[in-house]
C-alpha cells in the first residue's frame, strides 16, 4: 500500500535536521519579533514567571501568547506523530488523524450537546469532544473487528464513519445555524489560548501516550511487512493494531478536544520527515513530530501576523491546508512508492446470469421513485397530499427539475465512483478525492465574494471554471508521474483539503455568505431549474455513453498494470482520458448537486453486494442504485422536515451511510 | 449568529420610487417577507406579512415586535419553500439582495421587491428609514410609516437624554461565542448608527464586514480604562463561567470595575424596530435610573 519514500535512492546522506532548522528558526525568529512588539525584552523574564497583575502587556505576553506558542508547538507534534502511527499502521500515505472519523465524532458531540445537552458544558468542552471522538473510533473498530483490523476495512470504516457524522453535523447546522457559530470556529482550529490550562492537559496527555509510542517501536516497525511475515516473525496483528490505532486516536483526539480540528499536519509531516530522509520507522517517529511542530508553530505565526478577514481571528488550522496543500504538491513528484497500491476485493465470480433481471429490477424501482417524488408531497397546512392531474401542473416546475437533476447526478457521481475505484485500484476512492468538487466550491466562493449579488448565471459559470481549473492542476500533474494511482490521489486530495480551508476559514468569519455556501457544500438542489435540469441530462447520456466505450479496460484495470499492459494497453493514455472521464461526470454532478458525493463511493460498493462484478454490470448497477438513492434522497429531503428542505446530498449520506456500514460488519 | 440578512446594493436603491411600477396593486396587501429586518418593518407598519422565513425563531432572536399569529413558516432564510409560497400566493415578496441568486424564481410567483438593508459602506439605520418609507407608500399606509418615523426620533432622543451621564465611555458590544471568542460589533451595524443617535461611541474602532461585525479572541480586547462592554444573549452554555476563571478576561478593566452588562437579545441584523429595540435597552442596562418612556 504504496509506501511513500525518498526519490532518487541517492546516496545521500539523510539530514533531517536541515529541513526540521529550515521550518523552525523563521518560527522562532517570527516569535521573538512578535513578543518584543508585545513586551520589551527587558521585561519578558518577569512576563514569563511572575506577571504584575497591573501590565495588560505583560498578562498578555503571560497568558496569551506564550502559551499560544505552546499550544502550536504540541499539537503539530501530536497530530504529526499520530500520522506517522496511522500511516505505518495502515499502509497507506493517505492516512492521517482525520481519516478514521475521530474529529468528525467529537464535532458531532459537540453540536449535539449545544443543542441538547447545553447543562454538560459544565463539565468542559475537552469531555464531551474526547466522548464523541472515543465513540467514533469504537464504532470504526467494531465496524472493521471481523476482518481482523486489516487495514483496509479500517479505513474504508472510519472514512464512511467520519462522512456520516460529518453529514449529521452538517444537517444539524443548516437547522440551527444561529446555535452553533461557537462550533465553526472551533471546527476550524482557533489555537488562541488565554492561560496555561489547555496546555498543561495537553502536555501530559501527550507525553504519557508518546512514552506508550516508545515501547511499541518494534512491534510497529514489523506491521509494515506484509500480514504473513509479521505472523511468522509471532507477532499478533491484531493485537498489535488495535494498540497502535488506540495511540494514535488518542493522540488525535487530545489535540480536537483541546483547540479543535487541525487538518494535514498529520498528512504532511510524516510525508515531509521521509523525504529529509529518515527512513526507519524509529527515525520517523522522532523527526515526524519535529517537522510537524514547526510547521504548526511556523503556520501560526504567520497567521497571527497576517490576520483575518475583516480584523477578526483566521482560525490555524483552516490555514494549516493552505500552507500544507501547495507543499504536498510539490513533494509528489519526489515521492516513490515502494510497494504495490491496494487493490479493490478481486472481481468474484461472474454470475452473467443474474446480471439482467437485477438490472431490470433496479430500473423498475427507478421509474416508481420517479412517479411517487412527482406526485407525492406537502400542502400548505403541513398534510400529505397526493397530486391529481389538475394540480400537477402547477407543481411540476418546482418538482420535477430537483426530481431530475437529483436523478442525473446520483447516476453520474455513482459512475464516477466506480471508475475511479477500477482506476485507482482503491475503495476509497470516491469522486472526492480528485478534488473537482472543491474547486467548483472554490468558484462559487470567489463568485460569492467578489461579485456583489451574483445571480445564478455568474455562480454557475464561476463553480465550473473552479471545476475544471483543478481538473487541468490534476491533468498537468499527472503526465509528469504517468497517472499512477496513488499520485492521482495524493494531489487530488491535497487541492481538495486546500479549497475545504477557505470554506472553512469563511464559514469561521460568521460571514452569512459563508451559510449561502453551506448549503450548496451539502447538495442542495434547491436552486435546479427546468433548463438547467435539461442540460445536465444531456451531458449524463452523453458521458455515460462514453463510459460504456470503455467497459474493456475497466475490467483489466483492476488486475493490475501488468497484465494491461501485455494486452496492449497504452496505460498513461488509458488513465487519462478515464480519468477525464471521471472528472467530466464528477464536475457536471457537482454543479448540480454540490460537492457532497458520497453516493459516488457507495453506489458502486452497493451493485457489488447486489452480485454485479463485471465492469458493464457493475457500473451500469451503481449508476441505477446512485440515481435511485438521489432521487429519494432529494424527495425525502423536501418532505421530512417541511416547510424546510433538507439537501439531497446530505440526506443521500444520512440513508446511504448506514447500509454501506451494515455491509462493511456483515462480511 | 441570528438569520442571515442582506447583501450588497445593485438592485433598486433604497427609496426608489415603486409606486407607479404597473405590475404591482397598490396598495400591497399580502406580503411575504425573506427577511426578518423586512418583517419587524411590516409589523410596526400594522401589516404584519402572511409568510415569513424561519418563523419558529423570532421570538429569540427578534422578540419584539412579537409576531402575530397565523404567520406561515417558509422555512430557511437561505431556501425557503417556494411551492409553498406559490401556494400562498402573495400580491408581492419582499427580498434583500442575499437571495439574488433565485430571485428570478421568485419572480414566477409575485412581483419581488429587493430592499438592500447590509451593503457595504453602508448605514443599516439610514436603509432601514429608507425601506421604511418605501413600505408605507407601497402598502399605502404613509400616515403609519411618518407616525413610526417620529416614535424612532422619540425613541432616540429620550436614550440620548439618558445616557447622557455615560457619554464618556465608550462600549464594546459583542456577542460571546464561546468562552475564548466574541463577536464584536462595529463600523457599518445597525448598533453602530444608533451608538450615533443617542450621542454614545464604540470603544471597537477597528474593521468589520460588512454585516458590521468582526470576531476576536478576547486577548484582542484593548485593556481602555473607561470602556464598558455590553453583551447580548443568548449566550452559549458555560461561556460566562468559563471567562470568569480566565486570567486575560478578569484582569480586563471592565470585568474589574464591574463594567459589564448583559442585554436581551436584539437583532443585530434588524432594522427600525430593532434599531428602537436596542435604544430601549441599552439605556435600561446603563441608565437604569432614568425610567423608561421610550
Amino acid at each position: 500500500m504504496a509506501d511513500l519514500a525518498l526519490a532518487g535512492h541517492a546516496p545521500r546522506p539523510a539530514r533531517p535536521w536541515m529541513l526540521a532548522a529550515g521550518i523552525t528558526i523563521p518560527a522562532a525568529v517570527l516569535s521573538m519579533a512578535a513578543l518584543a512588539q508585545a513586551l520589551p525584552p527587558a521585561l519578558w523574564l518577569t512576563a514569563i514567571w511572575a506577571p504584575e497583575t497591573g501590565d495588560g502587556r505583560q498578562l498578555l505576553v503571560h497568558y496569551s501568547l506564550l502559551p499560544r506558542m505552546a499550544a502550536a508547538i504540541l499539537c503539530g507534534a501530536a497530530l504529526a506523530l499520530a500520522g506517522t502511527i496511522f500511516q505505518q499502521v495502515l499502509r497507506n500515505p493517505l492516512a492521517s488523524p482525520t481519516t478514521l472519523g475521530v474529529a468528525a465524532g467529537a464535532k458531532l458531540a459537540l453540536a449535539l450537546a449545544t443543542l441538547w445537552a447545553p447543562g454538560l458544558f459544565v463539565f468542559g468542552r475537552e469531555w464531551i469532544a474526547l466522548g464523541g471522538g472515543a465513540l467514533a473510533i469504537g464504532a470504526v473498530f467494531a465496524l472493521s473487528w471481523r476482518k481482523g483490523l486489516s487495514p483496509l476495512a479500517v479505513v474504508l470504516a472510519g472514512l464512511v464513519l467520519g462522512l456520516y457524522c460529518g453529514a449529521v453535523s452538517a444537517a444539524l447546522i443548516l437547522f440551527k445555524e444561529h446555535y452553533l457559530t461557537g462550533l465553526f470556529i472551533w471546527g476550524s482550529g482557533a489555537l488562541s489560548q488565554q492561560g496555561w490550562e489547555t496546555v498543561a492537559t495537553l502536555s501530559l496527555q501527550c507525553a504519557a501516550v508518546a512514552g506508550l509510542v516508545a515501547l511499541m517501536i518494534r512491534p510497529l516497525t514489523v506491521l509494515s511487512l506484509d500480514d504473513a511475515g509479521a505472523h511468522s516473525l509471532g507477532v499478533s496483528l491484531h493485537g498489535t493494531r488495535l494498540a497502535a490505532l488506540s495511540l494514535g486516536v488518542a493522540l488525535t483526539a487530545v489535540v480536537v478536544s483541546g483547540v479543535g480540528v487541525i487538518g494535514f499536519i498529520g498528512l504532511i509531516a510524516p510525508a515531509l520527515a521521509r523525504l529529509a530522509g529518515a527512513r526507519r520507522l524509529r527515525d520517523q517517529l522522532i523527526w515526524a513530530p519535529v517537522m510537524g511542530a514547526g510547521l504548526l508553530w511556523l503556520t501560526d505565526q504567520l497567521v497571527q501576523r497576517t490576520g483575518g478577514l475583516s480584523g477578526g481571528i483566521l482560525p490555524t488550522g483552516a490555514v494549516t491546508a493552505v500552507f500544507g496543500s501547495p507543499l504536498l504538491l510539490w513533494l509528489l513528484p519526489r515521492l516513490r512508492t515502494a510497494a504495490a497500491p491496494p487493490r479493490t476485493e478481486a472481481a468474484g465470480p461472474t454470475r452473467r446470469q443474474r446480471a439482467v433481471p437485477m438490472l431490470l429490477a433496479l430500473g423498475g424501482l427507478l421509474l416508481l421513485g420517479m412517479a411517487l417524488s412527482l406526485c407525492l408531497g406537502r400542502a400548505p397546512d403541513g398534510g400529505w397530499s397526493l397530486a391529481g392531474l389538475d394540480a400537477l401542473p402547477g407543481l411540476l416546475p418546482w418538482r420535477a427539475p430537483r426530481a431530475l437533476a437529483a436523478l442525473c447526478a446520483g447516476a453520474m457521481l455513482a459512475l464516477a465512483g466506480g471508475i475511479l475505484q477500477r482506476l485507482l485500484r482503491n475503495p476509497m476512492a470516491s469522486p472526492e478525492v480528485l478534488g473537482v468538487g472543491a474547486g467548483a466550491a472554490f468558484g462559487l466562493i470567489v463568485a460569492l465574494f467578489t461579485v456583489t449579488a451574483a445571480g445564478r448565471e455568474i455562480q454557475l459559470a464561476a463553480a465550473c471554471a473552479g471545476a475544471f481549473g483543478v481538473l487541468f492542476i490534476i491533468v498537468l500533474l499527472g503526465r509528469r508521474t504517468g497517472f499512477t494511482p496513488e499520485r492521482v490521489l495524493l494531489a487530488g486530495i491535497a487541492l481538495g483539503a486546500l479549497f475545504d480551508a477557505l470554506v472553512g476559514a469563511l464559514t469561521a468569519s460568521g460571514d452569512p455568505r459563508g451559510l449561502l455556501l453551506l448549503n450548496w457544500m451539502t447538495g442542495s438542489t434547491y436552486q435546479v431549474d427546468a433548463p438547467q435540469a435539461l442540460w445536465s441530462a444531456a451531458a449524463a447520456v452523453v458521458l455515460i455513453a462514453l463510459t460504456a466505450l470503455c467497459a474493456r479496460w475497466l475490467d483489466l484495470l483492476p488486475l493490475g498494470d501488468a497484465p494491461g499492459q501485455a494486452l496492449g494497453l497504452n496505460l498513461g493514455r488509458v488513465r487519462l482520458i478515464l480519468l477525464g472521464l471521471a472528472a467530466g461526470l464528477t464536475a457536471t454532478a457537482t454543479l448540480v448537486v454540490g460537492p457532497l458525493t458520497f453516493v459516488g463511493l457507495m453506489a458502486p460498493h452497493l451493485a457489488t453486494r447486489l452480485g454485479l462484478h463485471r465492469a458493464v454490470p457493475q457500473l451500469a448497477g451503481a449508476a441505477l442504485v446512485g440515481a435511485f438513492i438521489m432521487l429519494l434522497a432529494d424527495w425525502l429531503g423536501r418532505m421530512i422536515a417541511f416547510p424546510w428542505q433538507m439537501p439531497a446530498g446530505l440526506i443521500a449520506t444520512l440513508i446511504g451511510g448506514p447500509a454501506l456500514m451494515w455491509l462493511l460488519a456483515k462480511r | 449568529m441570528a438569520a442571515p440578512l442582506a447583501t450588497p446594493p445593485v438592485f433598486a436603491p433604497a427609496g426608489f420610487a415603486v409606486a407607479g411600477e404597473p405590475s404591482l396593486p397598490t396598495p400591497l396587501r399580502r406580503l411575504a417577507a425573506l427577511d426578518y429586518g423586512l418583517a419587524e418593518t411590516l409589523i410596526l407598519l400594522g401589516l404584519p406579512p402572511i409568510a415569513l422565513v424561519g418563523a419558529q425563531d423570532w421570538h429569540r432572536w427578534v422578540v419584539e415586535p412579537p409576531l402575530p399569529p397565523g404567520v406561515v413558516n417558509l422555512g430557511s432564510s437561505r431556501e425557503p419553500n417556494l411551492e409553498l409560497l406559490q401556494q400562498l400566493q402573495p400580491d408581492a415578496i419582499l427580498s434583500t439582495p442575499y437571495l439574488a441568486g433565485i430571485s428570478h424564481r421568485l419572480e414566477q410567483i409575485a412581483p419581488v421587491l429587493t430592499f438592500p438593508l447590509y451593503v457595504p459602506e453602508g448605514r443599516p439605520l439610514a436603509l432601514a428609514t429608507a425601506a421604511l418609507e418605501r413600505i408605507a407608500t407601497l402598502t399605502g399606509r404613509a400616515a403609519a410609516g411618518a407616525a413610526v418615523l417620529a416614535q424612532m426620533d422619540a425613541t432616540f432622543a429620550a436614550a440620548r437624554t439618558r445616557l447622557a451621564a455615560v457619554r464618556d465611555r465608550p462600549l464594546y458590544l459583542v456577542s460571546v461565542m464561546d468562552s475564548r471568542h466574541v463577536r464584536v460589533y462595529g463600523a457599518q451595524s445597525l448598533f453602530q448608527d444608533v451608538l450615533a443617535r443617542v450621542g454614545l461611541s464604540n470603544a471597537y474602532q477597528g474593521r468589520t464586514n460588512f454585516w458590521g461585525f468582526t470576531t476576536l479572541g478576547i486577548e484582542a480586547l484593548d485593556p481602555d480604562p473607561r470602556a464598558v462592554l455590553v453583551y447580548f444573549d443568548p449566550v452559549p452554555a458555560g461561556a460566562m463561567q468559563a471567562l470568569g476563571r480566565n486570567p486575560l478576561w478578569t484582569h480586563l478593566p471592565f470585568v474589574r470595575s464591574a463594567q459589564v452588562h448583559g442585554l436581551p437579545a436584539v437583532l443585530m441584523f434588524g432594522a427600525a424596530a430593532s434599531a428602537m429595540r436596542f435604544a430601549r435597552l441599552l439605556a435600561d442596562a446603563l441608565a437604569p435610573q432614568g425610567g423608561s418612556n421610550g
